[in-house]
Parts: structure tokens; sequence; C-alpha cells
């Protein structure tokens, strides 16, 4: 008894050895439900796959509650290697230069070439510097597409519209069908940021803002956003679009009860759209504007990131390399995106993923894919701008005004502007002794 | 005497099925599948996924440890709900103590300096509190995830309060007796405060296990989450993410989350009310 | 206070300690901090700041929506507190008064008070879901287009009842153990005295319910303040947008939810003033009102 208790115990200290040897990193994410089981099991694989270096992930909350632990926890000295940051909150985390080391240079320390050509063209600048640098490394990435009602567009005999001008033509026919022709699950993110890279707008001053928080100014009270917004209030007074709050899953119950022909959502969301849609639903890309010159080009991606924090020991740093290699590597962002409908943010990925016949089965995984990929042009690689969180805020505000008939088009966008660029100004403010 | 009618008790079934049904209904919604939830909402009747459910979150070992189930976060809420409330509960005894029955210098300056902590909520200066908890280091502990919640006044002045409704002549008796001010106290004052202390304990028991911002941001290891932190974990799927959140899962985990404090309040209450009507008649 | 006190050197001082330590290290600490950082802008992180004086103040006094939210807050916390305590008074005095099921009525209304705010969020908001809310559906049968989240009004309206149904609990099981405690012979005495039962309520129960009354008001005033930012923060779905704030959720909006910690500090500042002159009031003028003895 006492012999097998001490061997017992012989064998439990060498396990703790063995355990103690591996340089332990951590990792704070915002991912709850199934996701952070997807999540979990990444950290597990890579731990599995080697023995140096030992992940432990941690769930922080929401988004804002991530960042705001990791501020926090950085202020204190206690924060994580790696802290996930949505796309909101980049400019917050990019513009405090010293809080982050820049992804590109912590892999190229580890002697890993980063090849921003590897990564797919809509994902490339989103965390990238004004030079193209890789700051933070892609991660839950996914864009706004167009998803459709086959049903309803058969009702009406029409095709899911390429431009918003062939909406207008097929709208009357879709709503005479018995349908609510347009619904969108979410303003800031599908009818302004990618409403700018989709038909190739500038958005903000200093380069969209990528070369520095000082300056930059927002040109939202321009004439083309203010023409789609015109039309878009016009088209909820002639019961072509419907509104139902500014949260998206109150936008998507409609279109999954069948009562919607055109919903624009995530390239993620139709997994989820699978089991709940009570009709057979196709997807194509997010519509533009045929009448601006230079629309079409391709969106960029929302979701969030992962920065590797800084003051955090070389061997640690070393770990946190090693690990996005082992992330951006095909066979696991094949996996997070089988798993998650994320799409993968490099091309070998993408194509692993062709090559494997998943689109074949699931063809509305690709379209995200697709639209990422379409030729580029001067204004779609982001926007960098700071207190974005209460600017998307300001904007739903108005949003919500306007579509409601209480503020005129004109009055909205004056508002979100000067509104916006207080905000800017006072950020410009914050990071100024720092630069 | 007072005559009972029948609109008495119309009232308090009214006020029952009010307070009572949106409980029953997310009772009853916790046994229906994640979908038929997402799509149909509020569920009226018993489905059948009551055992699956019920077996997954209690039982089932989640986490990036697996080894936290839903008795592992309720003991976590029962600590730091215990915890708190009698840290509170002793700490803002003595304090109210102090303030009514002392006369010493800087008394009212004293007073005030407690009552302004009811001025800033702890979510207002979240910040600066992990800077402190993090100095003394108990980021991950359970004393870092209690003390900061005890600062607030409520306590005291409920204390206060009572302390001042004590009639003066027991400490007149008391002090012919030669009782000292730690004989009073003990002696008299805290057998007299029982009914008070568990009122208090009540919420404040409540307070702190329905804790959620304070807990999440200093404590990183799994084996310290609490269930209502479990609760919002399962309900934050973005809308990226493919996937609906499990309804089910979280209805069931809030229903057992409210059973704990729910037999506090019970059993406090009974002793409460009837140490008070004793001691009045 | 009190016509007879102990004297002691020390004693005071020791039975204060625990309290003054707790309150110095994590309120005074916090709050020095938040009033310095009211007169700068700052990177969150830590790396750099501005002295900008008293602007930050001068954006909140200048922001039309900091006035819409405080004139929110305002009404908010009268109508919580109103119904909270009206409410639950009519069922403890009711309660009170039956003898068969007593229990059972207590029991059951009491037990909501368990359930932890970002519930009692998620089930509000499911009730009143815009598309499939039980809630919602009632109003549109009655012709009330109810579309909480997207009608200002209609998600105030969402926020109360969410807010008092989960705060009656409370304040009943302190108005009934207030209530048992008034000795049944003056309620006889009383009730010989006085037919109507109404009157007999407002002359002599509620003055001797005052005490209690008085302590229910701060508690009540305090939860509709400053912890309803939960469930404010889930019947809002995170989405502030175009929807009824409190103060208390601005400064959490734009402080740990936007990283302002400038703004969001000049916020807290004015909010303890007024809280701060409230708190003044409500001792100086309301408790004098009150009898302990």
């Amino acid at each position: 008894m006492i012999k097998r208790l001490v061997s017992f115990s012989i064998s439990l200290a060498l396990l703790s050895n063995t355990a103690l040897a591996a340089t332990e990193i951590t990792w704070w994410h915002g991912m709850g439900g199934k996701l952070g089981d997807v999540v979990n099991e990444i950290a597990n694989r890579y731990n599995a796959s080697q023995a140096d270096c030992h992940l432990t992930p941690a769930f922080k909350g929401t988004y804002e509650e991530t960042l705001t632990a990791g501020i926090a926890a950085f202020r204190a000295g206690e924060q994580p290697n790696i802290l996930q940051v949505f796309d909101a909150g980049s400019a917050t985390i990019i513009n405090a230069k010293g809080a982050v080391i820049p992804a590109q240079d912590l892999l190229e320390q580890e002697g890993v070439k980063l090849n921003p050509d590897d990564y797919i063209d809509g994902v490339r600048n989103f965390y990238a510097d004004a030079s193209g640098k890789f700051i933070g490394m892609p991660f839950n990435s996914s864009s706004p597409i167009m998803y459709f009602n086959k049903e309803a567009l058969a009702k009406a005999g029409v095709e899911p519209p390429k431009t918003w001008e062939e909406f207008e033509a097929i709208a009357p026919k879709l709503k005479d069908a018995g349908y609510v022709p347009l619904v969108q699950s979410h303003m800031p993110w599908i009818f302004v940021e990618n409403f700018f890279s989709r038909n190739n707008v500038q958005f903000a001053s200093n380069d969209n803002g990528y070369k520095g928080a000082e300056g930059t100014k927002i040109l939202i009270n321009t004439p083309e956003i203010k023409m789609h917004w015109t039309h878009v209030k016009d088209w909820k007074d002639k019961g072509w679009f419907g509104f139902y709050g500014v949260p998206g899953p109150d936008n998507q119950k409609p279109f999954e009860e069948g009562k919607v022909a055109l919903f624009l959502a995530s390239s993620g969301a139709f997994g989820g759209l699978a089991k709940t849609a009570s009709m057979p639903f196709g997807s194509t890309f997010l519509p533009y504007w045929g009448s601006i010159k230079g629309a079409g080009v391709h969106s960029f991606i929302g979701g969030a990131a992962l920065f590797a924090m800084s003051g955090k020991a070389a061997a640690e740093n070393a770990c946190t390399a090693k690990f996005f290699s082992f992330l951006t590597s095909p066979e696991i962002q094949y996996y997070w995106h089988k798993e998650t409908g994320y799409v993968p943010v490099t091309k070998a990925a993408y194509e692993l993923a062709k090559a494997d016949g998943y689109y074949a089965k699931t063809p509305d995984a690709e379209t995200g894919i697709k639209q990422l990929s379409l030729p580029g042009a001067e204004w779609d690689k982001g926007y960098r701008m700071g207190f974005y969180v209460q600017i998307r805020d300001v904007m739903n505000r108005e949003f919500v005004k306007l579509l409601n008939g209480d503020e005129s088009v004109d009055a909205a966008f004056a508002t979100i502007e000067t509104d916006s660029n207080a905000l800017l100004e006072k950020f410009a403010k914050t990071t100024a002794a720092s630069n | 005497m007072r005559k009972v009618t029948i609109w008495d008790h119309l009232i308090l079934i009214l006020g029952a099925v009010i307070m009572m049904g949106p409980l029953v209904v997310a009772f009853l919604t916790s046994t229906h599948d994640s979908v038929d939830i997402y799509m149909s909402g509020l569920q009226f009747t018993f489905g059948d996924r009551f055992v699956p459910t019920y077996d997954k979150v209690l039982a089932h070992s989640g986490g990036f440890t697996k080894e936290v189930t839903g008795l592992t976060m309720l003991w976590n809420s029962l600590i730091l709900g215990l915890g708190f409330a009698i840290g509170k509960i002793v700490i803002s005894m003595m304090a109210a103590y102090a303030i009514v029955y002392f006369r010493f210098r800087f008394a009212t300056a004293v007073f005030w300096l407690i009552f302004s902590t009811l001025l800033l909520p702890l979510e207002v200066r979240i910040i600066p509190s992990y800077e402190v908890v993090q100095k003394f280091g108990l980021l991950n502990s359970y004393a870092g995830m209690i003390v900061p919640l005890i600062a607030s006044a409520t306590g005291t002045f409920f204390f206060r309060q009572f302390y001042k409704s004590v009639p003066d002549e027991l400490l007149e008796a008391a002090r012919i007796d030669g009782a000292g001010p730690f004989k009073f106290f003990i002696d008299i004052l805290v057998p007299l405060s029982t009914t008070m202390m568990s009122a208090l304990f009540i919420i404040m028991f409540v307070y702190g296990w329905n804790q959620y911002l304070w807990p999440t941001l200093m404590t990183t290891d799994e084996h310290y989450f609490t269930i209502v932190r479990g609760i919002k974990q399962i309900l934050q799927v973005w809308v990226g993410g493919n996937q609906i959140p499990a309804y089910n899962e979280a209805m069931a985990l809030a229903i057992l989350a409210v059973v704990p404090p729910v037999l506090v309040v019970i059993l406090f209450q009974r002793w409460f009310i009837k140490g008070l009507t004793e001691s009045d008649k | 206070m009190k016509r007879v006190q102990f004297q002691s050197r020390w004693v005071p001082y020791v039975l204060l300690l625990p309290q003054l330590t707790i309150v110095c290290l994590f309120f005074l600490w916090p709050a020095g901090e938040a009033i310095r950082s009211s007169f700068y802008l700052e990177d969150p992180f830590g790396f750099g700041s501005t002295f900008v004086g008293l602007d930050n103040f001068k954006t909140i006094l200048s922001d039309p929506e900091y006035f819409k939210a405080a004139a929110f807050t305002a009404v908010f916390t009268f109508l919580v507190a109103f119904f909270a305590l009206s409410l639950s008074l009519l069922l403890a005095v009711k309660a009170d008064k039956v003898v068969k099921g007593a229990t059972v009525y207590k029991t059951l209304i009491i037990w909501v008070y368990a359930v932890a705010p970002p519930v009692t969020g998620l089930i509000g908001a499911m009730l009143f879901d815009v598309n499939i809310g039980p809630f919602t559906h009632l109003a549109h049968d009655f012709g009330w287009d109810m579309r909480v989240g997207v009608n200002y009004y209609d998600t105030a309206f969402a926020m109360v009842v969410a807010a008092v149904w989960n705060q009656i609990p409370i304040n009943f099981i302190y108005f009934l153990s207030g209530l048992q405690s008034i000795p049944k012979a003056v309620q006889e005495a009383a009730s010989i005295d006085c037919r109507s039962s109404f009157k007999r309520f407002w002359t002599v129960t509620f003055p001797l319910l005052a005490p209690t009354g008085f302590f229910m008001l701060v508690i009540n005033i305090t939860y509709a303040m400053f912890d309803t930012f939960g469930l404010v923060d889930v019947m809002t779905k995170n989405e502030p947008a175009n929807n009824p704030v409190t103060l208390v959720y601005k400064v959490y909006a734009d402080g740990f939810r936007g990283n302002d910690l400038g703004g969001s500090s000049a916020q807290s500042v004015v909010l303890m003033i007024v809280v701060f002159a409230l708190t003044i009031v409500q001792f100086r003028f309301v408790e004098r009102r009150v009898h302990y003895n």
C-alpha cells in the first residue's frame, strides 16, 4: 500500500515536473457558448502539438469586457500574453504604442516569415498598419453578405440583385408577392463601414485613419452615403425595407420565419440559419451602387483579432509566436472555418477547404471568402478610428431616429459627423503624449 | 376585528401570479430544445428535454480544464454570497455601533465618509479597484472577489437606523449593572439585532450571489467562475458565429441559480419576521 | 443622537477600523483617481495623457444626450421607487391581514428577489421581444404597436416594469416585517377609534412604518439609480442606440465599454455631486420627519 502510494506520488511529481518545464502562456477571449468550446479545442491541439509551451485560454465576457479586462490587467502588469480585441476596439489598442508587439515582428523574431500576400485580400489590411505590417493576427473574421429566400424569389419571379439599382427594380415584385423585400442586421457594419469599402469611397481623412489619430476626421457627411441612406429611408417608407431594432437577432427572426426576401448578415450566419430557417435559402455578395464610379470592389472583415501583449518574457513571446503560426496553419484555419462559419484568413486554408470538397456540400460557406477576394481598390482595406464603439453608438442612435421619421437625412448625418469628430479629436488627445 | 375580504385574496393572488409567472415560464422554457426557444420564444408547456438539459448543466464538466460543472459554479457563488453577507454584516455592525453609541472626535466626518460610498457604485470605480486588489496579490482569490464589494455603506446605514431606534433605557440599565462597551455590544445589542442581521443577510447574500462584472474582471482561473458568469457565457454567441445560443441551458442554469438564494430568503424571512413579532409583544 | 453614549479614547476607532480601511482602499482611492482623471484625457493602457482642465466637464454639460439621460434617470428612479414601494406596501398590508394561505403568498412573492439581474433582463427581453414576445403580442391585441428597442418610450416602459418586478419582493419582506412589528394592541385600538380602514392605515399604521419606509426609500433610489445598469444593458441588448439609458449606464458605456477614461470620470464626478446633494436632502429633510423612538 505504502509502496503504491510512494510510487504514485513520485509519478505525480514527475508529471508536474514535465508540466512545469513547459512555458505557460495565457489567452483572454470573448468567445462564449459553442465558440468557446472550439477555442478550447484549438488550445488543446496546440498544447498536444508540442511540449515546450502550454496555452491556457480564459473567457473574459463580451468583447468590451475582454478589452477592458486586458487594459486593467496591463496597467497592473498582469496582462495575458494574447488578448482578443474586436474590430471597433482595434484603434484603441493599435494607437497605444507599446501595449502590443506587432504580430509580424513577433513572428519574424522567431524566424517565421509572414507574407501578407498569403492572406485573403479583405483580411490582409484590417489589423495592419499604414505600411501593411500586421499588428494584430486576424482571428474570427466574417464579412456582410446577402442571404436570399429562394421561395420568395421564385414566387416573385426574380433573381437576387447585384446592385442596389437592381434591388429597386425587383422590390415592388417582392412586396407584391407578400414579402418584406429587404432587412439588414448591423447598420454601422453593413450600411456604413462596408458601404465605404464595397463602393470604394473614402471613409476618413488620414488614409481612413491609418496614418495616425492626430487630425483624423470622419468623412460621413458626404454625398454617396447620404444618397444611400436617402434611399434606405425611402425603401422603409415604401415598405421595401423592414427595421426591427438595432440588435442583429431581432432582424434575423423575420427572415428565419420566411417573411423576408433578402437579408444582409454576416457570412458566418449560414450555419445558424440552416438550423432555424423555415425555407430554403442561398447567398450572394453584398449589393453595391452601379451609379458610384468604381464600386463593386471587395468588402473587409469584421470580428476580432489576437494581439500579443508587450512586457512578457522572451520565452513566452516565442510561445505566442509559435501559437500564431499554429493558428494560421491551413489545417487549424480549416477546422475553425468548418466549426464556426468564420472565414479562413489565409489563401492556403481556403484552397484546402476547396480541395476537401467542403463548398460542394455547403456553398454558402464560400460566399464570404469570394466576396473578400474580389478585386481591390483604394478604400477597401479598413478604417482606424478611435472611440469607435461610441461612434457606432452615435450612428445607431441617429439611424433609429432617421428610420422612425424623427429626423431628416441631412440632420442625422450632420449630427453623426459632429459627434464623431468630437470623439476623434478627444481620442487624439489621449494618445498625444505617447507619440 | 379586521375583516378579510375576497379582494384581499384576489390582490395577493394577482401579486403572486405576476411575481412568479415569469419564473414558471422560464422553468418551462428550460425544458425545451434551444432551436424551438430561439424560434418561438418563451414556452408555456413542459417540454421533453428536462432530464438531459439539467443533467448537462449540473454534471457535465466543461471549460478548458474540463473540471468546471454547474455545481462548481454554484459553490463559488455560494462562497461569494456567504462571504460577502457575513463580512459586510460584521463590519457594518461594528462601524454603526461606534457611530451611534460613542462620543468621539471626527464622528460626523466618519459618518459622512462612510456614507459617501453610496455615491459611486463599484462598476464606476472598477479599474482602480482592480489595481488595489492586484497590489495585494488577491487576483483569482475569493478574498479579492469579496472585499471590494463590502465598501458600500448600506449595511452601516441599516444598523445605524436600527440602533437609533433601540431605547436609551437599555444602555442606562446596562451601565448601572456595570457593563462596558464590549459587554453591552455582545450581550445586549447583538442578540437584539438578530432579526436585523437576518434581514440584511437576505439582501447581501443575494447581492453577492448575483455579482457579475467584478468577478469576471478579476478572475481568470475557471475554478473561480460563478453561476451568473456561466449563464452569460452560454448566451454569448456572436452574430458571425454560426450558432444559436443554448437558451435551454441558460434558462436551466438561471433556475438553478435562483434556488439557493430562495432558500436563504425563505429561511431567513421566517426567522426574522418571527423574531420581530416576538420581541415586540 | 443618543442621549447616553460611551466615551472611550480608542474603542470607537478600533470598531471603525475595518470599515474605514475598506472605504479608503476601495472607495476613496478609486474616487480620488476618478477626480484626477476627470481633468485628463488619457490612453487607457497608460501610455499617454493630456491635461485638459475642465474640457471633459464642458463636453458633458454641452451634450444634449447627457441631459436626456439625466432626465430619464430622474423619471426612471421616481417611477421605479414609487411603484416598487407602493405595490409592495399594498401586498404587504394584504398579506399582514390574511391568515389563511399567508405563508404561501409570502413565499411566492419573495421568490423573484433571488433572480440575478442578467436573468431578469433575459426574461424581460424575451417577454418584450420585438418579434415573438408575449407582451408585445398582448400589446398589439390592444392596438398598441409596441416595439421595444425601436421606440424610446416602449423601451422605457419595459425597463420600468422589469425593475419594479425585481424590486417588489425585498420591499415586501421589509414592509411585512415592519407591519408585523406594530403591536396588535395598537391596531385593535385604532380599529375601534377609526372605522375607515383606509384612514386608519394613513393615520396609525403609516407613521409607525416610517423608519422602515425611509430606509426602503433610500435603498430603492439607490437600486434604481445604480443597480439597474445590468438590466439596462440586457434589455437594450448591449446597444444603447436611441434607447433610454441611465446616468450610471452612460458612465459604464463610455468608460468600461468605450474606454474613454477622462470623459467617464468626469461623468462620475458629476454623478457624485448630484448624489451627494440628494443624500443630504434625504438625511436633512426626510429623516427629520421620521421618529425612531
